[in-house]
């Protein structure tokens, strides 16, 4: 078995996971960002994404929105806005907020509103994404 | 000799009142368990973010990032502080509402010029105390639009809230901004602390383990410092903020309920005070009234 780091996922509302894992694959804000025991100190922040981990060798799949990662060589933090697994997400809600947001993009706002719609849209696509993606 | 129907009609006051703050104690007790299982949910993040954050930026290499700016140029007395103050929507809950006013009133003191202080009031109860105050002529500008409840705190609303302050300070409107909260220590135990959310301030030297200050080590940034700053700062404000509605609106629920069940408890004490005063009006009354006709027949059969 391969080398285990601690990894804490902690969203606002939970601890979304707190364990030994493998392997952690993150969306980084420049990209996919592999992270495995040993890691140099680091420090980034998450978009609204996927994130994998491998525990016992199985893939754990979530969908993550905006947070940020510490990883330290034997253990990483991550803290979110909040975290879900593919079955946990509500599809209905998901769609509802897509289409609230669509709507709203297609009204005149200013710049503010308009960003703050596109990170709503962008939240409802990724979990709409992931949930279609992993869990059918 | 009390008259009895004045102390029928106090009681019958009391019982009203009696009613009120059981209903109230009832509804905030309910409250007061949602909010707990919320606060408990919340907690664990509000304290890992405060940590974390606090060794990320003992990690941090010097960054020109927007809001590390100390705004050193400016002497101390003509900085524009920000309050953000988190007070309840409504009154009857004890202290809380009064320690959280005095608490914010003895920052605001040691501010060098009340003209630069500019508060930010969640809930109704402090919007209203800081209006008064401005009419009464003490200064500390209130800002108008700020209408956040205090009720069911969302994520959603420390965002809108995190971003109307960092837009302040980009546009150096605000060059300090604090977030003055009620803390739950336990479920006795409440007290109003400050948090400094702007300016950020990187650490040179931490502690190690012997005690002695070292220099420390630099983690790496992706992709670069300030591109990260950019985006976790208002992260941390987001998350702080929520964490603090969380945390104070528990505190108004543990606050009202201490409150009502008090006021119940004393309610029921003066009914059955009462109602003795009562008894024994009545039954002099009554004897009052025997010895009347016993005299008055003794001096017919005379």
């Amino acid at each position: 078995m391969a080398k285990t780091f601690h990894l804490e996922i902690i969203a606002t509302d939970r601890v979304f996971f707190s364990g030994e894992v493998e392997h952690l694959v993150i969306t980084a804000i420049d990209g996919l960002l592999g992270i495995m025991a040993g890691h140099e100190p680091l420090v980034t922040s998450l978009p609204t994404g996927e994130l994998k981990y491998l525990v016992d060798g199985v893939w754990k799949y979530a969908a993550i929105s905006e947070g940020f990662i510490q990883v330290m060589p034997d253990s990483s933090i991550i803290l979110a806005d909040t975290c879900e697994l593919p079955e946990e997400i509500d599809i209905k809600r998901a769609q509802e907020a897509r289409e609230r947001a669509e709507e709203r993009l297609r009204q005149k706002q200013s710049i503010k509103e308009y960003y703050e719609t596109q990170a709503a849209l962008n939240r409802a696509m990724n979990r709409l994404k992931i949930s279609q993606k992993h869990f059918k | 000799m009390p008259n009895m129907r004045e102390i029928r009609e106090r009681i019958g006051s009391i019982q009203q009142i009696l009613k009120i703050t059981n209903a109230m104690y009832l509804m905030s007790s309910s409250k007061l368990k949602k909010a707990r299982t919320s606060l408990e949910c919340t907690e664990p993040y509000f304290y890992k973010l405060q940590s974390t954050i606090e060794s990320v930026l003992e990690h941090t290499p010097h960054t020109r990032q927007l809001y590390f700016d100390r705004r050193a140029d400016i002497p101390e007395d003509k900085r524009k502080k920000g309050y953000i103050v988190i007070t309840g929507d409504k009154g009857l809950c004890g202290s809380y509402n009064h320690n959280i006013l005095k608490y914010t009133d003895q920052k605001l003191d040691e501010a060098a010029d009340l003209d630069n202080c500019y508060l930010f009031v969640m809930g109704q109860v402090g919007r209203m105390y800081y209006q008064r105050r401005i009419n009464s002529g003490k200064k500390a500008s209130v800002d108008g639009e700020f209408l956040y409840t205090t009720q069911n705190p969302t994520l959603y609303r420390a965002r809108e809230i995190a971003e109307l302050v960092l837009e302040k300070f980009e546009k150096h409107e605000l060059d300090e901004v604090y977030l003055i909260y009620t803390d739950m220590i336990n479920s006795n135990l409440q007290e109003p602390r400050t948090l400094r959310l702007l300016p950020f301030e990187r650490k040179h030297f931490g502690k190690a383990a012997d005690g002695t200050l070292k220099k420390l080590p630099k983690a790496s940034f992706m992709p670069s410092p300030e591109e990260v700053m950019n985006y976790l700062i208002p992260q941390y404000a987001k998350g702080i903020i929520y964490g603090a509605m969380v945390e104070a609106f528990c505190c108004e629920q543990q606050s009202r309920m201490t409150a009502m069940d008090a006021a119940t408890t004393s309610a029921k004490d003066m009914i059955k005070d009462l109602s003795l005063r009562y008894n024994r009006a009545r039954q002099a009354a009554i004897t009052q009234e025997i010895t009347e006709v016993c005299g008055g027949a003794a001096s017919i059969s005379e």
